[in-house]
């Protein structure tokens, strides 16, 4: 299944959400030995923006920003603090506006959607925060439920669900705690399995390692590997931690003999294309391509960046 | 951006969310649950301090204005004065303050932190409205519990001044209270709940519009917390003057 998901956005890359363009990759996907290729839904990018700025006050924190998001793909979001890559995100979700340009989700423009409407929207996203943004005065239990409570799906099915995220997070003792009693990468992973319920076809990691020791990054950026490739997930992944992306561009997740998930890494023969970066400086992007592109930029930023030094 | 500005904004961001959390009340989902343990958190939470505030305060009216009345021989009146005071002004007045300082500090710092720890985006995220699950059942609650407090209130604060006429004076029990039912009408009874509706907008409002737009981490929930406090106890200060006269007129009370 995950070598599928690798070849996926290969044929799709320079598809645009028109139908002119559709009927040319159905032609193409035609040819395909791939299922999924006939899929022409396919050929809509999970997330694209064209054009986008948006400034707070006299501040401008994204200029004129275009990029898509293809399906199945992780678009890792490198930059510095205060360099409007959470800001980003929230223009996803429809939490924040912009000023000019358009945001399609799906290929639907969301633009000029009000409240009610994004609510639908964003029944198919699924956001990690910061710090986890739990809920502090309910447990566990009723955060990773929060989303199945509120649509009103009985308690055996929300319970049932409730521990199959907890247990995709590794977490299912921690079921009846609160949040003040978790660590900071169990909140975080309480906050992934929160997102996951009700299994939305996108993603958002907004800096989900931050602060977190090596071996519970690594963790989440595990589960982020397993999200792309063995669930198909569209994801875009903030962050300004090189660990981060040597694992999300190195390794992939596949399903061995035994039933068992496991990491492989990409090694010399393969390339993994389902993993692209884009690198954001004052709001604009400099750098968009894989990682073997990105370590070869000759930009003083960009080496400083990847270097520390 | 000057202060008159700044000051007309909020008052158009606040009664903006007064309105759109009074439309949630048309749509579904509509929380229930929530209202109930709102209503738990604000009314009975506050029942003890407005036990303690009335009673005292009737208290204190007495000992007041007992000595003055008996001064004109009319310390008979004690009981007219003392619940007259409390039903028309002090017991919706002073319940708003208390319940501003307990209940509209918290929703303050409730809202703010849920704002600075990205609870809300969360919650936005999740797919769940913040105005409708947690302004419109924090006004519910309030509109519904204040008016109630400001009746206990009241009568607690009757009692108090019936303990301390009797106790402190040797007044007869019957004479108080005979004098108590015979200065309050039924106008200032309507008038004495219908000034907590007012207030109970008032306080969940302001309160939660601070708390919803606070900006600057803790710091910020700190100042979002003392600004609900302070613009609440003023509204309803200057709110009360207007009701006041608002109600002699549509009453026909003598003014």
């Amino acid at each position: 299944m995950a070598s599928t998901d690798l070849e996926a956005p290969n044929t799709t890359a320079d598809a645009q959400p028109t139908s002119e363009i559709d009927n040319r990759v159905s032609d193409a996907a035609a040819e395909s030995t791939f299922q999924e290729m006939e899929d022409v839904t396919r050929a809509v990018p999970a997330i694209e923006f064209q054009n986008v700025t948006l400034g707070f006050g006299d501040r401008t924190v994204l200029d004129n920003l275009s990029f898509k998001v293809l399906r199945g793909e992780t678009k890792i979001i490198l930059g510095g603090s205060g360099t409007g890559k959470s800001t980003t995100i929230k223009l996803v979700l429809g939490l924040l506006k912009p000023d000019e340009g358009r945001v399609f989700v799906n290929g639907e423009d969301i633009t000029d959607y009000d409240e009610y409407e994004m609510m639908r929207v964003r029944k198919n996203i699924g956001m990690i925060f910061q710090e986890g943004a739990l809920f502090d005065s309910l447990s566990v239990y009723e955060n990773v439920a929060y989303r199945l409570h509120e649509q009103g799906v009985s308690e055996d099915e929300v319970e049932q669900e409730v521990r199959r995220m907890l247990r995709f997070v590794n977490l299912e003792d921690a079921i009846d705690k609160m949040p003040a009693e978790l660590s900071g990468g169990m909140r975080r992973r309480v906050g992934i399995a929160r997102a996951l319920v009700g299994g939305p076809q996108i993603v958002m990691f907004d800096e989900p390692t931050a602060g977190l020791d090596p071996p519970t990054a690594r963790t989440i950026c595990e589960l982020a590997i397993k999200l792309r490739d063995l669930e198909d997930v569209s994801s875009m992944f903030v962050t300004h931690e090189m660990n981060n992306v040597d694992y999300l561009t190195g390794e992939y997740a596949a399903v061995n003999d035994e039933g068992e998930v496991i990491f492989e890494e990409e090694g010399q023969k393969l390339c993994l294309i389902n993993t692209k970066i884009m690198m954001i400086r004052n709001g604009q992007i400099i750098f968009s391509g894989t990682d073997e592109q990105l370590k070869k930029q000759d930009d003083p930023y960009i080496k400083r960046f990847l270097r520390g030094k | 951006m000057n202060i008159a500005i700044r000051s007309l904004l909020e008052v158009q961001e606040t009664t903006l969310l007064l309105a759109r959390s009074a439309r949630r009340l048309l749509g579904r989902p509509i929380y229930f649950n929530e209202m109930i343990a709102q209503a738990d958190v604000i009314g009975v939470g506050s029942l003890t301090i407005i036990i303690l505030t009335g009673f005292f305060t009737g208290g204190v009216l007495t000992l007041q204005t007992y000595p003055t009345l008996k001064y004109y021989g009319a310390q008979d009146q004690t009981g007219y004065l003392v619940a007259l005071s409390l039903v028309r002004e002090l017991g919706p007045v002073l319940t708003a303050l208390m319940c501003t300082g307990r209940v509209g500090s918290a929703i303050a710092a409730e809202l703010g932190s849920m704002v600075v720890s990205q609870q809300i985006d969360a919650m936005r995220a999740l797919g769940t409205d913040p105005v409708r699950k947690l302004v419109t059942p924090r006004l519910i609650a309030l509109v519904v519990t204040l008016p109630l407090l400001t009746v206990i209130a009241d009568i607690i604060g009757i009692l108090g001044g019936g303990a301390v006429s009797t106790g402190l004076y040797g007044m007869p029990m019957g004479t108080f209270f005979s004098s108590v039912r015979h200065g309050i009408t039924t106008d200032d009874i309507i008038g004495g709940v219908l000034k907590p509706v007012v207030f109970a907008l008032i306080i969940g409002s302001v309160s939660c519009n601070k708390g919803l737009s606070t900006e600057g981490g803790t710091v910020g929930v700190g100042r979002s917390t003392t600004s609900a406090v302070v613009t609440s106890s003023i509204l309803v200060i200057v709110a009360d003057f207007f009701l006041a006269k608002m109600l002699q007129v549509i009453l026909d009370m003598p003014s």
